[in-house]
């Protein structure tokens, strides 16, 4: 029986066709997420040549002071992109995963952005995110909408009513064909994919997995229910095309809209005057007055006095400090403002299970907010651990060459926060159970108008 | 006049079986309501924006402003922030702000990124999109129509009705405008209010004092957008005509929708960046610091290029040390040194630029296959949200940023005294009034002519929709067959 229903369901031209197209544009989007991987490695690589040449070059030329060769140098941390990443790159297009900074003024530096073309931001990345998220409901939705009422507005459903001895078995199977194919298409996108971008298969890759089934999973129960109700043919096409509609682009607009007001973020133009101010007016000022507010921050250092000279290091790092010690009420605030945004469409997504999904899988693949919150985190004590290894050799004025400059390699930053899987799995097998139970139901009332 | 009385008889009939299904009065409530949050939150948007860049762009004004005497290339170092500003129709139609840098930092010897963009500051849902009035009249109304539009012709010719409305002495082409004007004017009954409500809040938005460019964008919004939906009425009936049944009728209208809409956008702009691969920030910043090496680096105290223009100036002033030339030497190397590097730096942009207008070349070519693409690149572009508006706002920002640095070291040649002062004189300074001398940055976006001019893609192309429909329709007419 089972094999015959697959026959059925498999021999249709769309069929064919749909599924095909989705491995075709989900091998498309590994293509692509190759091509960003490969692109975020040769960054690094670039980078890491860079710095070595351009601390080569510049310890060269200022070989006699220590102070203005820091001004120049730039030392770099990298944000690890995870092989994984290619299948989600979520907002690691936007944001740049790889700073440079100099140890001058931190807030000056910390924001700049990535170069893009804005219209492939707009646009969007064609990963397999966007191929699970967006496209595999399309599938299933084509697949399942006429399950019984094309049989019934063909007539046959009265046959299969009569000869098959449990009808809501008879259902099932055909739900479990086409759930089976869709996962299969899934399973075998993915096992591609681990080969292709060297993927290892460990717990992110299946927590992937697992929550593409679960996803998959959840369309279904969203067709399982609307069949329960046992409306026409253009009935349930229409309401599960608006169903999608609702869950991939209103309610996520919606939510995002409101997120945005909520939260405005005013901090971070105040916050670009404040650190400039901060610092410059330093200029302008007793000397001593920005020097006693360093040697609070860096006690220390206040066995260095201020030299009797109208321009010392000393005091060009000091007011350098000054614009990152001033700012950083706005700066806090700005990463707390951020840190709720985070927080808040997190809580709303677990609700619609399309935008749980998509933040989940970024999660995983280290390419959401959160992961670019924490590079910044670290981007600051990256910075800090820079300033204090050199503001005393700045201060004593060391010479250029008693430095190994070759040890300053490229670090890289490792985002080990832990997935939790109740927070993962739950939401999305909530929904699935709550839609299936209810389609039961529904079957179950309605038997007696087979 | 008797034949547009038939079609108008057709229309009215089409209306009053669309009335009588009560889900389009919930979905039709439902678009307005959602019309209404839209244009809610792009005011919210719009006014959040603009405020907070106009404030702080005074605030940065006033700042720069009460710098007190100075040595010029300190000022040059202070800087100015060119702080992005919408226009008053990105109200309607947010297009890539989301993904703008709003702030640029603009100081002597740097071209800084735009920073601090909407993008950067959110997780990843805002990339499911945002919803604006421009995103509900162009996704969602032409899947409304489509809705109301797929049993237009197809359930008449189920029901068998079909036959004896050809046989009444009506003919297809009047079938098929009456059913036609039937599905437009119900998408009127939204579409009139919504534009009605629209105009008003723009000028409103605008204290009712109107720049004839901004009203000759406005009106071109509604118009092209009219034009638009009105398309989408003659598919749904086209489709609905050429189906056997209203069920296949509405399959291939939602699958002409989704590739519209959702499919091909994406994957026509996937495939642009992946053929032409741009080069990321470290490529791009080394290269222009290599070629600038190459040049001539002024920062070296050795470097040949500065050398020659070191000796050619003593020889021309007949003096032996840089010390003893009348104007300041090192404020007449910085000059040199911004104009080779901006120029370096421009020629590295034009590359990269020409890289970005390959990528969005292929989506600019389906265009002609996908009048959503035509149509959102048209309304980004009278919005002033689109592509061209951004890099625009970056030239003119990098713009004022060379005329400032030059300015400051022009100063600093006038005004500094050449010889160094000693490690304990105080600065050399000039006086702050000289601060005023340089403007306020001010953007001025694109007006209409320059807009028309690089959207003539999306023009030609939605024009060039217009008469193809004209001729399926005709083509249509001649044969078409009842059954």
């Amino acid at each position: 029986m089972l094999v015959l229903l697959f026959k059925n369901f498999i021999r249709s031209k769309g069929t064919k066709i749909g599924l095909l197209f989705l491995l075709l544009i989900g091998f498309i989007s590994l293509l692509i997420g190759r091509q960003f991987q490969q692109k975020q490695q040769q960054n690094i690589v670039e980078t890491a040549l860079y710095q070595k040449e351009h601390i080569a070059r510049n310890a060269a030329f200022h070989k006699d002071e220590m102070g203005l060769l820091l001004y120049y140098i730039k030392f770099s941390l990298v944000n690890k992109t995870l092989p994984i990443n290619s299948l989600a790159i979520g907002q690691r297009d936007v944001n740049p995963s790889i700073q440079s900074v100099t140890i001058r003024g931190l807030e000056a530096q910390k924001y700049d952005s990535e170069l893009n073309n804005p219209n492939n931001l707009l646009a969007g990345n064609l990963d397999f995110g966007f191929v699970l998220i967006y496209l595999f409901p399309l599938l299933i939705i084509a697949f399942s909408y006429n399950i019984i009422s094309e049989e019934k507005e063909s007539g046959t459903w009265k046959i299969v009513a009569t000869q098959s001895s449990n009808i809501n078995f008879y259902i099932l199977k055909l739900f479990y064909i086409r759930i089976l194919s869709l996962i299969a298409v899934l399973t075998i996108v993915l096992i591609i994919a681990a080969f292709f971008l060297n993927i290892p298969l460990d717990q992110p890759l299946l927590t992937f997995y697992g929550l593409g089934i679960l996803y998959i999973l959840f369309w279904f129960s969203v067709n399982f229910f609307i069949v329960s109700l046992q409306k026409n043919s253009n009935f349930n096409a229409v309401i599960l095309l608006t169903i999608w509609l609702f869950m991939i682009i209103i309610l996520p607009a919606v939510i995002n809209s409101y997120i945005v007001n909520k939260y405005p973020v005013p901090e971070a133009l105040e916050l670009t005057l404040k650190q400039r101010n901060a610092y410059h007016q330093k200029w302008d000022m007793d000397k001593q007055i920005t020097l006693d507010k360093f040697y609070k921050h860096y006690p220390q250092f206040k066995h260095y006095p201020l030299p009797n000279t109208e321009f010392s290091w000393l005091w060009y790092y000091a007011m350098q400090q000054m614009g990152d010690d001033e700012s950083a009420i706005q700066s806090r605030e700005l990463e707390s403002k951020l840190k709720q945004r985070n927080q808040a469409s997190k809580l709303i997504a677990q609700f619609v299970p399309t935008l749980h999904t998509q933040i989940q899988l970024n999660e995983i693949a280290k390419s959401d907010l959160e992961n670019q919150l924490l590079f910044l985190k670290e981007t600051k004590q990256f910075h800090e651990k820079m300033r204090l290894y050199f503001y005393p050799k700045i201060f004593d004025n060391t010479p250029v060459n008693q430095e190994k400059w070759k040890k300053f390699k490229i670090e890289t930053f490792n985002d080990n926060s832990k997935l939790d899987f109740a927070k993962a799995f739950l939401p999305l097998l909530l929904f699935n159970l709550i839609l299936m139970g209810f389609g039961w139901l529904n079957f179950n009332r309605k038997r007696q108008t087979f | 006049m008797k034949s547009i009385h038939i079609e108008l008889l057709i229309a009215k009939h089409l209306r009053n079986t669309v009335f009588k299904n009560s889900a389009v009065f919930i979905i039709s409530l439902f678009i307005g309501a959602l019309l209404f949050f839209a244009a809610i939150s792009g005011w919210e948007n719009y006014n959040s924006q603009n405020e907070t860049s106009e404030k702080y762009q005074h605030q940065s004004r006033e700042d720069w402003l009460n710098n007190p005497d100075k040595n010029p290339h300190r000022m040059a170092h202070y800087g100015n922030f060119a702080f992005r500003k919408s226009t008053s129709l990105s109200v309607f139609e947010f297009g890539m702000e989301p993904f703008f840098g709003n702030a640029i930092f603009l100081e002597a010897h740097k071209q800084n990124t735009a920073n601090f963009s909407e993008a950067g500051f959110s997780n990843s849902i805002m990339r499911f999109g945002e919803i604006s009035i421009a995103m509900v009249f162009q996704v969602l109304l032409p899947l409304l129509i489509f809705f109301l539009g797929f049993n237009s012709v197809a359930a008449e010719r189920e029901n068998g009705t079909l036959k004896l409305l050809l046989s009444q002495g009506i003919s297809w082409k009047q079938l098929l405008f009456g059913k036609i004007l039937g599905v437009a004017s119900v998408i009127m009954m939204l579409f009139i209010p919504a534009v009605l409500v629209l105009i008003f809040v723009w000028m409103l938005l605008q204290n009712f004092t109107l720049s004839t460019d901004e009203t000759i964008k406005m009106l071109l919004f509604i118009l092209f957008h009219f034009i638009y939906l009105l398309f989408f009425c003659v598919i749904a009936v086209l489709i609905s005509a050429l189906s056997k049944t209203s069920k296949k009728a509405l399959i291939s209208l939602i699958g002409i929708w989704l590739l519209f809409t959702i499919i091909l956008p994406r994957t026509t702009q996937a495939v642009g960046a992946y053929i032409f691969e741009a080069p990321s920030k470290v490529q791009f910043n080394s290269n222009i610091e290599k070629d600038i090496l190459k040049q001539g680096d002024s920062h070296n105290p050795n470097d040949p290029h500065y050398k020659a223009i070191k000796d050619s100036l003593l020889r021309a002033y007949k003096v032996d040390s840089v010390q003893k030339l009348p104007f300041n030497y090192s404020g007449f190397i910085m000059t040199e040194g911004e104009k080779i590097s901006s120029k370096i730096y421009n020629q590295h942009l034009e590359d990269l630029l020409q890289i970005y207008e390959r990528q969005n070349s292929f989506s600019k070519a389906v265009s002609f296959l996908n009048p959503y693409i035509a149509m959102k690149n048209l309304s980004m572009g009278l919005s002033n949200t689109d592509y061209d508006s951004y890099i625009d706002f970056q030239k003119q920002a990098e713009n004022y940023r060379y005329n400032m640095a030059q300015k400051m070291n022009a100063l600093q040649i006038k005004y500094i005294s050449n010889k160094k002062p000693a490690a304990t004189d105080k600065p050399l300074t000039i006086d702050k009034d000289h601060w005023a001398d340089i403007d306020s940055f001010h953007y001025e976006p694109k007006g209409i002519l320059t807009v028309l001019k690089t959207e003539i893609l999306s023009i030609i192309s939605l024009i060039m929709w217009i008469i193809l429909l004209f001729v399926f329709i005709k083509i249509a007419a001649k044969n078409l067959k009842a059954i």
